[in-house]
């Protein structure tokens, strides 16, 4: 048990508060003896990733949170027992005083959560506002989040939601079993238009049918008012296309998500 | 400091409007021992007021509940405010051009290039007072020019804009830079004409409406809107989390922009790319659309409307030859053809509203007025007002104090603190000029134009005139007076307002201003002042559409440097020209208004109803009070939905009480105005803009620039800002010279043909100048078209028409035209550039004195830049 932060990034709005409280809270404050001051710029304790998603007009941007993950078997601790430690409520502290000049530890952490501090040589990160955690509050960048997207508390208040909730970077997950748990991480999207030129219309209730050409995973779906089709969530892959609409011949595509997020972009038909 | 952790907390309402309405109420936490601010955070309602005491409400529909929550929902340009306090830019000491003399020698071609030396407040204030006293006794009072509007911070007893007016109230007059509706162009000069709806010319009747789209309502259409941006200047992010709402009760939100603004980002179901100010040729063919298929509503028109046969005539091509079909449009607009008419169905078939949040092409760029009356023409066409069908807008819920503007529950009380209030009180001296034309009326007067161009005013004030300056027996413009130093950065076409700065006839320009930036660098003398954390005050917050509140702002930490307060400021050179006796004899005391400031903070209070449920005292312990939701809110007509109705009954403030697809007043007052015609109509050119890529120019200038309401800055605040400036492509994009270059978003396609990359340095240029930018391919910008933001910091390499600017101020190369020829607004948006990949080192050799100024990239141009030492 102990604290967990969940960031559901089907929530975020890409604002930043969360980025810009972790700079109000430890710039030019000093909260000894969880951590020093953070300098005024090129630290990311709290850091949102900006991604532009798909082309033109089928665009959407991600935003994700980087953060401390404070692990139960935190490689950072592993690599400094003396200057890194876990508190009792699981928020994973470098030792100011005792974490002097150990420039190494940034390399430590392979979620790249650890800055170097060149003025006080000292390895910096989140430290889950520990000092507002024991005054009885949230930390500062969950306290301004506008939308609950990131959260802060006793991991069995979370219970429903850790179940279903994925890891950063789900490969070290084991490993590392890291404490801040994401829901609704992105994933790519396969989108498209169905059009008759000649008729100088879009096709509605087309059949669009996209086949995983690696898992052979096969999703079918309709397009709408806009004569748009888009499928969520998909996975990175090569994809055939097959787009069937009565009165229509029949048309198979190429497409891949593998790079990135894809709008194949006005898909012609011809009348039959 | 480990013990101190939580601090001493204060409250701050964190906003940037004018003229002492506030807005983004904060907690402050500081550490008073250390004379600190330790951090910003939401302010709560409910710290001392219970849910039951606020009557809290909440909307309910489709199986699930809204609510507001309890604490403020503020934005990092609230967070970060720190920085500012705390910027290298702030003016450290008053400051004197070094080769200006009011003895002798003024230079005033130097303005805009030369430095600065140190001088005492005294000095700075005896100085001022004698250039007052001379240019009343060789001019008369009407030649001191006073700019005191725009977006400073907001406070009411230290008021940023104004307090020199009332000054010049009290010694004879002066003359006003009236602004006008800059946030609204369109909506003021167009839909006014076609619906009322005074005194914006947005839907005023808003009553209900989210509740009424929860209800009811299939779709929002978002047409260049910006939720996720434009509030957060005046409000939050409780309009974020309206539209997460929406997403989850599947109404369907689809915008209509050239870019993919930070809304559609997250938020959009369907996103039709536009090019910029080329809206009103899709709105004709959507109307072509359902006229040729029969899907609009012609019983509605026929009792609701009058004129929709002369309009319907032009868009099916009667007029002039030209049906505005799908197909026309799309040559236009960049929309193809087949979209146009399915997103037509669409519109016909269903529940739709429309958002709004001001700026943008959309709104601000030539004959503005045409797509603003075309929206309403087609909300019409849909019966507006029926169940799901109405405009509304995310911000400014509460503006000129009207309850009928908030498209939720509203407060019980919008409180007004007037009583407090030491700046410009709307005091509108016989003598203005349109900001929009102060380069000509510098210049080269008389100018003329009609009405009083201040937002606000009834739609026949458009038809008042001609007004003209310099009123007769009247001197031309002889000194400035500016607490709104952002003209270049914000208005039209601020490389002429350079020239002007510059021109013989201006003989003394004094700025007072916390930073060193833009319209500074032309001043003579620069007052420096300081922000609210360093000032006692009163504040309140109508915008957040949570609570209204009003609340007490303590003093966060010592004045800064050698700054005092913009009312302060004013006072010293009053106390300074009451040495001249007779008008000026008594002036501090008279100008102070017998009141010290806690008395005025208290008159503020007093003025509101908190002060019907606590004394001044508890009120200054408490620290605010919060106005519950108004009873029965569920019970407030729904938007449009009266008129839609019994239109008799409840008719709109046109002249037919009706809408006008024919404006009889348009007719008879502007009979030969072709740019804005009684009917609203696709404007190709006029004789003040070629602004078309399909026209001679576009051929020269191939590019639409979109400029929006910034996503960091708040029209030219926060340019500093170094939390902000680290996000490196979104907010800043650092040059191969290090310096931070204001991004400019290129499509890759275009990109491709410009041979250009992320990170390249890039001139966007016309005729009337050039502004670097740094690039960044993306697909948020369609292509033929490129983003830049207004508001960044002027960083001129040459000065005035045909200059160059590092800074990325595009507003330097914006028309100086205003929207059209009885339209006197801004055209800051959706204007022709070219695009053209630079060498910064090639440019740094060329102009070594601008590249090499003081300059820091974290924080940019730095207040030393300026300043020379030992002079």
């Amino acid at each position: 048990m102990g604290k967990v932060f969940v960031f559901d990034h089907a929530k975020c709005n890409g604002c930043r508060n969360c980025q810009i409280a972790c700079k109000d809270e430890h710039v030019d404050n000093d909260w000894s003896p969880w951590a020093k001051p953070q300098p005024d710029t090129g630290h990311f304790w709290t850091h949102i990733e900006e991604r532009v998603c798909g082309q033109v007009p089928k665009v959407k941007v991600s935003y994700l949170l980087h953060i401390c993950q404070h692990c139960e078997n935190a490689p950072c601790i592993e690599a400094a027992p003396e200057a890194v430690f876990r508190r009792d409520d699981g928020l994973v502290i470098i030792d100011p005083e005792k974490a002097k000049g150990l420039k190494e530890l940034v390399e430590a952490c392979p979620y790249e959560a650890i800055f170097w501090n060149e003025e006080l040589e000292l390895p910096q990160k989140c430290t889950g506002c520990a000092h507002l955690v024991d005054a009885g509050e949230v930390p500062h960048c969950v306290d301004v989040c506008p939308h609950g997207a990131l959260r802060f508390g006793d991991e069995e208040d979370f219970e429903s939601e850790l179940a279903i909730a994925e890891a950063l970077v789900p490969e070290r997950a084991k490993t590392d079993c890291p404490r801040v748990h994401y829901l609704n991480l992105p994933k790519r999207f396969l989108a498209g238009l169905v059009v008759d030129l000649e008729a100088d219309e879009v096709v509605i209730g087309a059949k669009v049918t996209a086949e995983n050409v690696d898992s052979g995973e096969v999703l079918v779906t309709e397009t709408d008012e806009f004569g748009d089709f888009w499928f969520h969530c998909v996975p990175e892959a090569n994809w055939k296309l097959y787009v069937e609409a009565e009165g229509y011949l029949s048309r198979m595509l190429e497409a891949s998500t593998v790079e990135e997020d894809r709008n194949v972009g006005p898909v012609q038909v011809f009348a039959s | 400091m480990g013990n101190n952790v939580k601090g001493t907390p204060i409250v701050k309402g964190l906003g940037f409007n004018s003229f002492g309405i506030g807005t983004n109420a904060c907690t402050v936490d500081i550490d008073e021992e250390n004379d600190k601010i330790l951090r910003i955070r939401p302010f709560h309602f409910d710290e001392h007021q219970t849910p039951e005491e606020l009557n809290a409400w909440k909307i309910e529909a489709r199986g699930s509940t809204f609510e507001p929550g309890f604490k403020t929902l503020i934005s990092p340009l609230s967070l970060c405010y720190k920085k500012r306090v705390y910027s290298k830019n702030r003016i450290p000491y008053p400051l004197k051009r070094v080769d200006w003399d009011p003895q002798g020698e003024r230079n005033p071609q130097n303005r805009g290039t030369s430095g600065y030396v140190r001088i005492s407040w005294d000095e700075a204030c005896e100085i001022t007072a004698a250039e007052i006293k001379r240019i009343h006794d060789q001019y008369g009072p009407a030649s001191i020019l006073c700019e005191l509007d725009g977006h400073g911070e907001t406070k009411f007893v230290h008021a940023p804009h104004g307090c020199q007016s009332r000054m010049f109230d009290l010694i004879g007059s002066y003359t006003l830079q009236t602004r006008q509706p800059d946030s609204w162009e369109g909506w003021y000069w167009g839909a006014k004409h076609i619906w009322g709806m005074d005194p914006l010319g947005q839907n005023s009747l808003q009553n209900n409406v989210i509740k009424d789209i929860a209800e009811n309502g299939d779709a929002v259409l978002f047409w260049g809107c910006d939720v996720e941006t434009t509030p957060l200047g005046w409000g939050g992010y409780l309009a974020s989390r309206l539209c997460f709402w929406f997403t989850e009760l599947g109404v369907k939100q689809i915008h209509i922009s050239p870019d993919v603004n930070y809304t559609n980002a997250v938020h959009a179901d369907f996103w039709i790319p536009v090019k910029p100010n080329t809206d009103a040729a899709l709105q004709l063919a959507i109307a072509y659309t359902w006229i040729k298929e029969g899907t609009y509503d012609q019983d509605y028109l026929d009792t609701h409307s009058i004129g929709f046969e002369n309009f319907k005539y032009y868009v099916m091509g009667g007029e002039d030859g030209v049906p505005k079909t799908p197909k026309w449009a799309e040559a236009i607009c960049g929309v193809p053809s087949y979209t146009i008419k399915a997103f037509a169905r669409y519109w016909a078939k269903h529940a739709v509203s429309i958002a709004h949040c001001n700026g943008g092409s959309y709104i601000r760029s030539c004959f503005a007025h045409e797509p603003a009356r075309l929206e309403v023409a087609l909300l019409g066409m849909q019966s507006v007002g029926k169940p799901g069908a109405n405009q509304f807008k995310f911000i400014e819920w509460t503006l000129y104090g009207m309850e009928s503007v908030t498209p939720l529950p509203p407060s019980s009380e919008i409180p007004n603190c007037s009583p407090a209030y030491r700046g410009w009180f709307r005091s509108f001296p016989k003598s203005f000029i349109p900001k929009t034309m102060i380069p000509e009326a510098i210049m080269n007067p008389p100018v003329s134009w009609y009405g009083h161009i201040g937002a606000g005013f009834p739609r026949e004030d458009q038809f008042d005139g001609p007004y003209t300056f310099p009123l007769e027996g009247n001197e031309r413009l002889h000194m400035i007076w500016s607490d709104t130093p952002c003209w270049e950065t914000c208005w039209n076409g601020g490389n002429e307002m350079q020239e002007a700065l510059r021109h013989e006839s201006i003989e003394f320009i004094i700025v007072q201003h916390p930073w060193m930036e833009n319209d500074c660098f032309f001043a003579d003398i620069i007052l420096p002042t300081n922000t609210k954390f360093e000032t006692e005050d009163i504040g309140t917050d109508s915008d957040n559409g949570q609570w209204n509140v009003v609340y007490f702002e303590r003093q966060a930490v010592k004045p800064r440097l050698e700054s005092k307060s913009d009312m302060e400021a004013v006072g010293e050179v009053a106390k300074k020209l009451e040495k001249y006796g007779g008008i000026y004899e008594n002036l501090y005391e008279r100008y102070m208004g017998g009141k010290t400031c806690e008395e005025y903070i208290q008159a503020g209070f007093e003025n509101t109803g908190a002060a019907k449920k606590m004394t001044f005292d508890e009120f200054k312990e408490k620290q605010y009070y919060a106005f519950p939701t108004k009873e029965k809110w569920e019970d407030l007509p729904v938007g449009l939905s009266q008129f839609h109705d019994d239109p008799e009954g409840h008719p709109l403030s046109t002249p037919s009480g009706k809408l006008e697809y024919y404006s009889t007043r348009l007719a008879d007052e502007f009979p030969d105005d072709k740019e804005r015609g009684p009917v609203p109509h696709w404007v190709d050119e006029g004789a003040g803009h070629q602004e078309r890529q399909y026209l001679e120019r576009g051929r020269k200038y191939p590019f639409l620039l979109v400029s929006n309401h910034p996503r960091w800055r708040v029209h030219a605040n926060l340019d500093d800002v170094t939390w902000f400036r680290e996000m490196e492509e979104y907010v800043k994009v650092t040059g191969p010279d290090g310096y931070k270059y204001e991004p400019v978003w290129v499509h890759p396609i275009d990109a491709g043909k410009l041979g250009l990359r992320t990170g390249d340095v890039v001139k966007l240029h016309n005729e009337r100048g050039a502004v670097l930018g740094g690039v960044r391919v993306t697909e948020r910008i369609m292509p033929g078209v490129v983003y830049q933001d207004h508001g960044s910091r002027v960083d001129s390499i040459v000065l005035g028409r045909g200059g160059l600017d590092r800074g990325g101020a595009n507003n330097l190369i914006a028309p100086y035209a205003t929207t059209s020829s009885h339209a006197f607004g801004e055209v800051t948006s959706g204007f022709l550039v070219g695009v053209e990949k630079v060498d910064v080192f090639k440019l740094a050799e060329e102009y070594p004195e601008a590249f090499n100024r003081d300059y820091d990239p974290d924080c940019g141009l730095v207040a030393t830049a300026r300043v020379v030492e030992g002079a």
